[in-house]
């Protein structure tokens, strides 16, 4: 633990935990309170002063929203999508990560294709927007699945290379040589004993890839124009900007869309900061 | 190192793992880039080759109004950001009883899809019977004026609020994990020179931080450029374009105007914009790599 | 190594069933409908056909903004995302002038042997449909036959001995007594910018004697008519809620129905609910109008709901099968009962429905007097326009005069761009 200067200590425990209550009560309050609009009934939803714990529950709003609105569909699209992107992602972006941390390729290609790969992150989304929804109509994948997965795969490449990357480059070269001098080939000794290795990095890759895939809306928006591939923050989308809008049916929506991602997150929290840590600030 | 040129496997292997990779980023990142430059250069029914949609750009105050709108909401965003960012980090970079409890938990709101942080904070600021408006009723305060996102300059607050309460853990990350990086030593040895608290944050912590400052730093600089879908959501670019974005323009040109062309058109200035920013930041970034 | 291939195959499987959804061989009928009553009065007809011919039909169902945006990727594009398009009168024109978007009804009419559409439908509903305006081929059908109608407390009216509402002035003064006296404010409106502010602006700027346009296309907003115009309304907002520079139609009529507010333009197809207690604060005592005049005699703008086909359509017979069944007298009955005005004059008149709908004389009325939004394709761009600054004029970031004219100066950039 780092040492800290006596002035530090004293005032500072009680003070810490204050501001530390302060910001969780900043960060989860929102949350708290579209948890019970999703659960309050229409009339206690608008009373004022606003009703924080004593209101009588009800799941009415979750039954409209998933068996009469469709939302049971986009949460199903939304799964199918971001599970299958972010497979496919992870597969091909630690191929590649891999080759980019071990191999030194001739004309600085390396470092060139890596700094490739990371710039396509850079781009605006909406660039890409509106050729990418010409793209998949002259394609007719218009309004698929497929065509989301392919669009997530590619936002979430780039960011599997960079992360893989990082955890590769950490292990160190000899544990490979090792085992091929044992006879072993370049991928066996990739399967067996370097990615079983770096398995809290390719977590902490898969959950980002997961929550940015889960998380989108402006590709999904424009890539669909019917139920076949509306995934969920579509569906929310679409419903808000409405006229009459329907609270609870938002808000019920809304956690549905929120739990898989934390419950998933906070499971793997540990290894978000490391992987954050080991392929962010280390390079 | 023989072992790696010796096998002609070895060889092409490196080539055959990247290219799946640059194949699909090609096609979907580059390609469709080529495509947006071509339709950028035309205009009308019959797609004429033009250089109208850039010359529109200039006499096109919405456009200046978007600039604007995305410059000043990133760069507020971001210094609020980055101080509380930093706050937090300091606060939980210690020894703190269920430190990691606090940390799973702060992590919350960047983990929601932008658009459930848009429906939550719509609720929220609801004017009749949000949460803030209706606990400020109850504390006897007059809320009528208090019309958050329909009154220009509120709205434009608001979207700030938003995006600073979703994204502020993310910098708290990784400036936790820079501090978290940094030995002990040079602590130590500024306690026995007798440092103050604060030199010893300004002479060690600071520059030791630079590389996770900077990355912070980059990739926020770089969401909030293109910034769209919470305040999508939250109010779609208004009240009027008070907090139309850039991005929030280009939309809006492109699909509801179904002007392709000048859509395109700005979506390339955004992203020559975007590209020098980030072009600064990768050389400090290298810089800092080989330090 | 065989854990990992085992999720590798899972995964492949939920991939490959991506694959396969979001098409299917039978024949199905897609239709673009908006959110809210219209919409929802389309669907429920929908089921009913699917009942009763067993063709299966999809509903794709959007708010109106979104609803906007989808048909015109759809129409430009010709990506055949949908066989059927509702749509509000004003994109009309802007559909049917792009290129092979819209199919001609008439050929459709044709083929089944038919001459072309009956009588029954009320002249003003289905000159919308016709590209140009009135004289031109027909592309679509009208659907539901909105126009505005203005809506007051008469109970509150006979307490201050108020003379009823038939000029704008009328409407004013009695806006100020009624917010004196009572704890309701006297008026209430939308001015959230876009469609809303200028839907609810219209018929004041017409009244005053305003145009959009001269007669050789050139934008007029900023005439002194037009400044008046807004003056009244930004007069009738200090009489308004708080906020109502932002309200859409949902606010407007909350304030009415919780008996916040005394006055305001409203549609037809909110008048249903003040009769509904689950809703309504104020039973039997709204009275429902014609619009107030100024200058001009007051005229109501029309809002139509029309569906048209897409060119692109994949199943076009099938589409104009369900389009003619829906249009027919039996079912737009069936969907007025649901809520919508009808677009047949039959119907207006029909015994039943005006048992339900004591209204329908007064809307009948209003409808054939009332007049379309300017029937330029670019309505789309000039109104988002024109709806900011009118909103910021009610916000107070801007006076009429310079509302009034920056906005005319963007609707001749508008106009000069499409010549």
């Amino acid at each position: 633990m780092k040492a800290q200067s006596s002035k530090f200590k004293v005032q500072s425990s009680i003070l810490r935990y204050a501001l530390v209550f302060a910001a969780l009560i900043v960060a989860l309050v929102p949350v708290y309170w579209a948890i019970t609009i999703s659960l309050k009934t229409e009339s206690d939803q608008f009373s004022v002063p606003p009703l924080w714990f004593s209101f009588k529950p009800t799941l009415t709003h979750y039954r409209d929203a998933f068996l009469e609105r469709g939302f049971g569909n986009y949460f199903l699209t939304s799964l199918i999508v971001s599970l299958s992107s972010t497979a496919l992602a992870l597969t091909l972006g630690t191929f590649t990560a891999y080759a980019l941390a071990r191999f030194r390729l001739r004309y600085k290609l390396g470092s060139r294709l890596s700094m490739w790969i990371l710039s396509t992150r850079m781009f605006p989304p909406i660039v890409t927007a509106v050729p990418l929804f010409l793209l998949m109509r002259d394609l007719r994948l218009l309004d698929t699945s497929l065509a989301l997965i392919i669009t997530y795969t590619a936002f979430n490449l780039p960011f599997v290379v960079w992360m893989m990357r990082g955890f590769f480059l950490e292990l160190p070269k000899e544990l490979e040589e090792a085992a091929m001098m044992d006879g072993d080939s370049r991928l066996g000794a990739l399967f067996r004993i370097i990615l079983p290795l770096v398995t809290p990095g390719l977590a902490a890759t898969a959950v980002f890839c997961l929550i940015i895939s889960w998380n989108e809306l402006l590709f999904a928006l424009i890539l669909s124009q019917t139920d076949n591939a509306m995934t969920l923050p579509v569906g929310i989308a679409g419903r808000v900007t409405q006229y009459e809008i329907k609270w609870g049916v938002m808000s019920a929506a809304g956690v549905a869309a929120m739990l898989p991602i934390l419950i998933f997150a906070m499971s793997v929290q540990r290894y978000l900061v490391r992987g954050l840590s080991l392929g962010a600030v280390k390079g | 190192m023989s072992m790696f040129l010796s096998n002609k496997q070895e060889r092409f292997l490196p080539y055959l793992l990247i290219a799946p990779t640059v194949a699909v980023l090609f096609t979907l990142s580059i390609y469709p880039l080529f495509y947006a430059i071509k339709t950028s250069f035309q205009t009308g029914d019959d797609l004429h080759f033009s250089l109208g949609n850039f010359t529109r750009l200039f006499s096109d105050g919405f456009f200046f109004s978007a600039l604007a709108h995305t410059f000043v909401f990133a760069s507020l965003a971001l210094t609020l950001e980055f101080l509380i960012g930093l706050s937090l980090a300091l606060l939980l970079d210690s020894k703190l009883r269920g430190k990691n409890v606090f940390r799973a938990l702060l992590l919350v709101p960047m983990m929601l899809p932008p658009v459930v942080v848009g429906v939550i904070w719509r609720l929220m600021f609801n004017s009749d019977f949000g949460a803030i408006n209706g606990t400020l009723k109850s504390f006897g305060f007059d809320t009528t004026n208090l019309t958050w996102l329909a009154s220009s300059k509120l709205a434009f607050l608001s979207i700030i609020v938003v995006d600073v309460w979703q994204w502020t853990p993310f910098v708290f990350l990784i400036l936790l994990a820079g501090l978290q990086a940094i030995p002990n030593e040079p602590y130590e040895a500024a306690l026995i020179d007798g440092s103050s608290p604060w030199q010893t944050f300004k002479n060690i912590t600071l520059p030791l931080l630079k590389p996770a400052i900077l990355i912070a730093l980059l990739l926020r600089t770089m969401d909030l450029l293109r910034v769209f879908d919470s305040i999508f959501i939250l109010t779609e670019g208004g009240p009027g374009n008070a907090t139309e974005t850039i991005s929030l323009y280009i939309y809006r040109t492109a699909f509801r105007f179904g002007d392709f062309g000048y859509a395109t058109a700005m979506s390339f200035v955004l992203l020559i914009l975007t590209n020098i920013i980030s072009a600064m930041y990768i050389r400090f970034l290298q810089k800092q790599e080989k330090a | 190594m065989s854990k990992f291939l085992s999720v590798l195959l899972i995964l492949s499987l939920v991939f490959l069933s991506a694959c396969n959804r979001g098409g299917s061989g039978e024949k199905v009928i897609t239709i673009a409908v908006v959110s809210g009553v219209e919409g929802d009065a389309l669907t429920q007809a929908a089921k009913d056909y699917e009942a009763q011919t067993g063709i299966k039909i999809k509903i794709a169902q959007f708010p109106y903004q979104s609803l906007f945006e989808k048909e015109l990727i759809d129409l430009q594009s010709k990506t055949g995302a949908y066989d059927l398009v509702m749509m509000d009168d004003p994109w009309f024109p802007k559909f049917a002038s792009l290129s092979n978007a819209l199919t001609e009804l008439t050929p459709l009419y044709q083929k089944k042997g038919l001459q072309g559409h009956d009588e029954d439908f009320v002249k003003t509903s289905l000159a919308l449909c016709r590209h140009p305006y009135e004289s031109g081929k027909l592309f679509a059908l009208p659907y539901v036959g909105n126009s505005q109608l203005f809506f007051y407390r008469k109970d509150i009216f006979e307490k201050y001995n108020l003379k009823s509402p038939e000029t704008w002035d009328d409407v004013l003064s009695a806006a100020k007594t009624i917010s004196e006296k009572e704890t309701m404010k006297g008026y209430v409106m939308r001015a959230a910018s876009g469609n809303s502010a200028v839907a609810d602006f219209m018929p004041i700027f017409w009244a005053y004697g305003a145009e959009m346009f001269d007669a050789n296309g050139n934008p007029t907003i900023n005439s002194g008519e037009g400044i008046a115009a807004l003056k009244m309304m930004l007069e009738l907002g200090k009489y308004s809620p708080s906020g109502y520079a932002s309200f859409g139609a949902d606010e407007v009529s909350n304030h009415l129905l919780q008996g916040t507010a005394a006055m305001s333009i409203n549609w037809p197809a909110w008048i249903s609910a003040f009769s509904d207690a689950s809703k309504s604060k104020v039973i039997g005592k709204m009275e429902f109008t014609t619009m107030p005049g100024a200058k001009n005699q007051g005229k109501a703008e029309i809002g139509n709901w029309l569906i048209a086909i897409p060119q692109s359509a994949q199943n076009k017979d099938a589409a104009f099968d369900f389009l003619l069944w829906a249009t027919d007298k039996q079912q737009m009955k069936l969907s007025a009962t649901r809520g919508n005005p009808p677009t047949r004059t039959s119907l207006f008149k029909d015994e039943e429905l005006l048992k339900k709908n004591p209204a329908y004389p007064v809307q009948l009325k209003s409808l054939e007097t009332s007049r379309p939004r300017p029937r330029t394709p670019q309505w789309n761009e000039i109104e988002n326009v024109f709806g900011i600054y009118l909103s910021k004029a009610n916000s107070g970031e801007l006076s009429a005069e310079d509302a009034m004219n920056k906005a005319n100066e963007e609707v001749k950039k508008i106009v000069e761009r499409g010549k």
